[in-house]
């Protein structure tokens, strides 16, 4: 039956059942960190044996629950969960999230039952999340996962659907820290009920999903998964980290063809053939997805480079190579501007633009980035700062503190503005190759730096390489529309 | 089709060679002229009506490897040459059931292979890649699901490392891509309408003139 997602990721009124007066069991954590993040709705805790948790009342069921619900997240021992399911569809929940474990992972007679019971259930008119997941986190209504209490709750563009639950909460740290903010984050644990192809055709429909990510292992029907991929691609890019892929090798084959096409081959063909940009770890998914929130999505093809050092020219042109992309020479008359612009020996004004030194005012730095967006050739620019520079400089100083002589601020206003200006984006690269434990002062200076960014839409990379990986994702993915 | 139900109750899930040249050129598959010849009396007509040069083959569904059992003879050019070739040949099948092929010769130094798996998630999917000893030495191939569309299948061209043999090299002509890709399509069709074909390796499929003709084809049943 279809399903009210609105009411499964806003809920108003939430049980949580399986809560107890003392002690800390995972469903305690479960509400503690709803608490937390300030979900905004009523929360109603449940245990047989009722009392009091962090001031609110345990009901002692389902049914004693005062008014009716609209979602319910289950941590009872699994052998409890039919029922309680079952409580919570009569009280009106819409949805239910099972995190508790003992299902058709315990690979026991007892636990395929359970699971088919489950199932039996949801067929009434319940939509289930799991058994044995991490549960749904969405920003805008305060939902949250087991080991989630601090996440964001700044709402963006980003879904990210995972058959890992141990991906999911890691994807919505990291993609935290790299710069993303999510519409709805959900982990399917063994997807009894709702799976990969519903919600991503859902995910394709919603408003306020930008661009969807998903871990998968394995899908349940393969031919729906590819027409949906397909149809929702069209419309927002699809960004998909296969687990598991193998060479066929030890099938029991025939053929030459057969023996080729091993899953790591026709998945790859087949995620092309829908349109999907495929992704090998979760660094370059959360990487992909922040080139894709940031970035407007346009077929890159030529990019001006602007750093410092002559190998970093080498790396770049070595890096474009390998992701279809070009760094083609300037217009005369703009690379004489930009020659004009950089300080003398040692720069040099040819696209892969070398700067010369570390220190180069920001406001120069935006200036060349405003003369290289002149030349129509170029469809996007990557700013290579080494600022990590700035620590000899401070040391050399007799400075204490690095970030006063930083020009983080006025670097990204710059940036900011030629973005504005030129509607040629910029993309940001600030490695940091000061790693000692003594360094820290460095690590917080480049966070802060890259929160600057971030905070104006340009996307940060550490890695040059990844930068370029990341664009070449975009490009790709609106050659196949 | 009637060849699958043919070789079904035979109890065989294998199509011999001249088989399973049928069954793709009931999809449209250009395949090679041939005759299939199981005695010397019929032998003069069919090489009369193949033609010089050509090529004599064991064939037989026992048997999967004919270059490794001495099975072919390249490049006859006469009656005299023929007789002799279908001789060896019947004696080398060595009693497995079976006849000679005669083929004509498609020339052409250009070999690619189209094939056909069924992936336990995605159904029928098409392979294209280098052909001949080069498949498994490189295993330069691409992947799509069945139905193909033409975008597909000229993606799926421009997907492998050695996409340029493809072009206009060495004083040979480009291929055919319009022909390439109404062949993967086919084929595509073949294990979508065949819920019984498992798998499908069209190896080599020789450019002759541009143009893709399967030299060789495999096809075998679930």
């Amino acid at each position: 039956m279809a399903a009210d997602f609105d009411r499964i990721f806003n809920p108003k009124r939430i049980a949580f059942v399986g809560v107890s007066a003392g002690g800390y069991g995972f469903a305690n954590e479960m509400l503690s960190s709803h608490l937390k993040m300030g979900f905004a709705g009523a929360i109603y805790p449940v245990n047989p044996k009722g009392g009091e948790i962090f001031g609110l009342t345990i009901y002692r069921s389902v049914e004693e629950i005062p008014e009716s619900i609209d979602f319910a997240i289950i941590a009872v021992a699994a052998r409890f969960v039919p029922e309680t399911l079952e409580a919570c569809r009569l009280k009106g929940a819409a949805g239910a999230e099972i995190v508790s474990a003992g299902f058709r992972e315990a690979a026991t007679n007892e636990g395929a039952d359970l699971e088919q019971r489950v199932k039996a259930i949801c067929a009434k008119g319940i939509r289930v999340v799991g058994p044995n997941c991490f549960g749904i986190y969405c920003p805008e209504s305060g939902l949250t996962f087991v080991p989630g209490p601090d996440l964001s709750r700044t709402p963006g563009g980003v879904a990210f659907v995972s058959q890992s639950g141990g991906m999911s909460i890691d994807f919505a740290l990291l993609g935290r820290s790299l710069g993303l903010r999510y519409s709805k984050i959900i982990s399917l644990g063994n997807g009894v009920d709702l799976r990969e192809t519903e919600l991503l055709k859902y995910l394709g429909d919603d408003e306020k999903t930008k661009v969807i990510a998903m871990y998968v292992e394995g899908v349940e029907d393969g031919t729906l998964f590819f027409e949906t991929l397909k149809k929702v691609t069209a419309a927002k890019p699809v960004v998909i980290y296969k687990g598991g892929l193998s060479d066929a090798g030890q099938r029991a084959v025939q053929s030459h063809t057969a023996s080729l096409g091993g899953s790591r081959a026709i998945w790859e063909g087949t995620l092309r053939q829908a349109g999907a940009v495929q992704v090998s770890n979760l660094y370059e998914a959360v990487q992909t997805c922040l080139a894709f929130s940031l970035l407007p999505i346009r077929p890159y093809r030529s990019m001006a480079v602007i750093g410092g050092g002559g190998a970093l020219g080498v790396a770049a042109c070595d890096a474009a190579e390998r992701f279809d992309l070009a760094i083609p020479r300037l217009k005369d008359e703009v690379r004489d501007k930009i020659d004009l612009l950089l300080p003398k020996p040692g720069s040099s004004a040819d696209n892969p633009i070398d700067v010369a030194n570390p220190y180069v005012a920001p406001q120069t730095i935006a200036e060349i980035l405003r003369e290289a967006a002149g030349d129509e050739r170029i469809d996007i620019q990557v700013l290579v700062q080494l600022l990590y520079h700035y620590k000899s400089l401070a040391i050399n100083m007799g400075l204490a503190s690095l970030k006063d002589i930083t020009p983080t601020a006025i670097l990204a206003e710059g940036v900011e503005d030629v973005v504005a200006k030129t509607g040629k984006p910029v993309v940001m690269v600030l490695p940091n190759h000061r790693q000692e434990p003594g360094e820290l002062d460095v690590e917080e200076m480049l966070r802060s730096a890259k929160k600057a960014f971030l905070e104006r839409g340009i996307p940060v990379f550490d890695d040059l390489d990844e930068a370029l990986r990341a664009i070449h994702h975009v490009a790709r993915y609106c050659q196949g529309l | 089709m009637d060849i699958i139900a043919k070789v079904q109750k035979e109890n065989r899930n294998v199509l011999s060679e001249y088989e399973s040249k049928l069954l793709l050129a009931a999809y449209g598959i250009p395949v090679t002229k041939e005759l299939l010849v199981e005695s010397d009396a019929a032998l003069a007509s069919a090489l009369q009506e193949v033609g010089y040069p050509l090529v004599m083959k064991g064939c037989s569904s026992e048997i999967a490897h004919k270059t490794e059992k001495g099975l072919i003879r390249i490049d006859i050019r006469g009656e005299a040459e023929a007789k002799a070739a279908f001789g060896e040949i019947m004696a080398a099948m060595n009693g497995a059931a079976g006849a000679v092929l005669v083929q004509e010769m498609v020339r052409g130094q250009r070999e690619l292979v189209v094939g056909m798996t069924r992936d336990p998630q995605f159904g029928p999917c098409v392979m294209f890649g280098l052909g001949g000893i080069f498949t498994e030495i490189l295993r330069d191939v691409s992947f799509r699901k069945a139905p193909l569309e033409k975008r597909d299948a000229l993606q799926m061209m421009g997907e492998i490392k050695g996409k340029k043999i493809l072009e206009a090299i060495r004083g040979m002509e480009a291929a055919d891509l319009e022909a390439l890709a109404a062949m993967l399509i086919n084929v595509g069709r073949v294990g979508l309408e065949n819920a019984t074909v498992k798998e499908i390796d069209i190896n080599p499929v020789i450019l002759s003139k541009g143009k893709p003709v399967a030299v060789d084809a495999l096809v075998v049943l679930i």
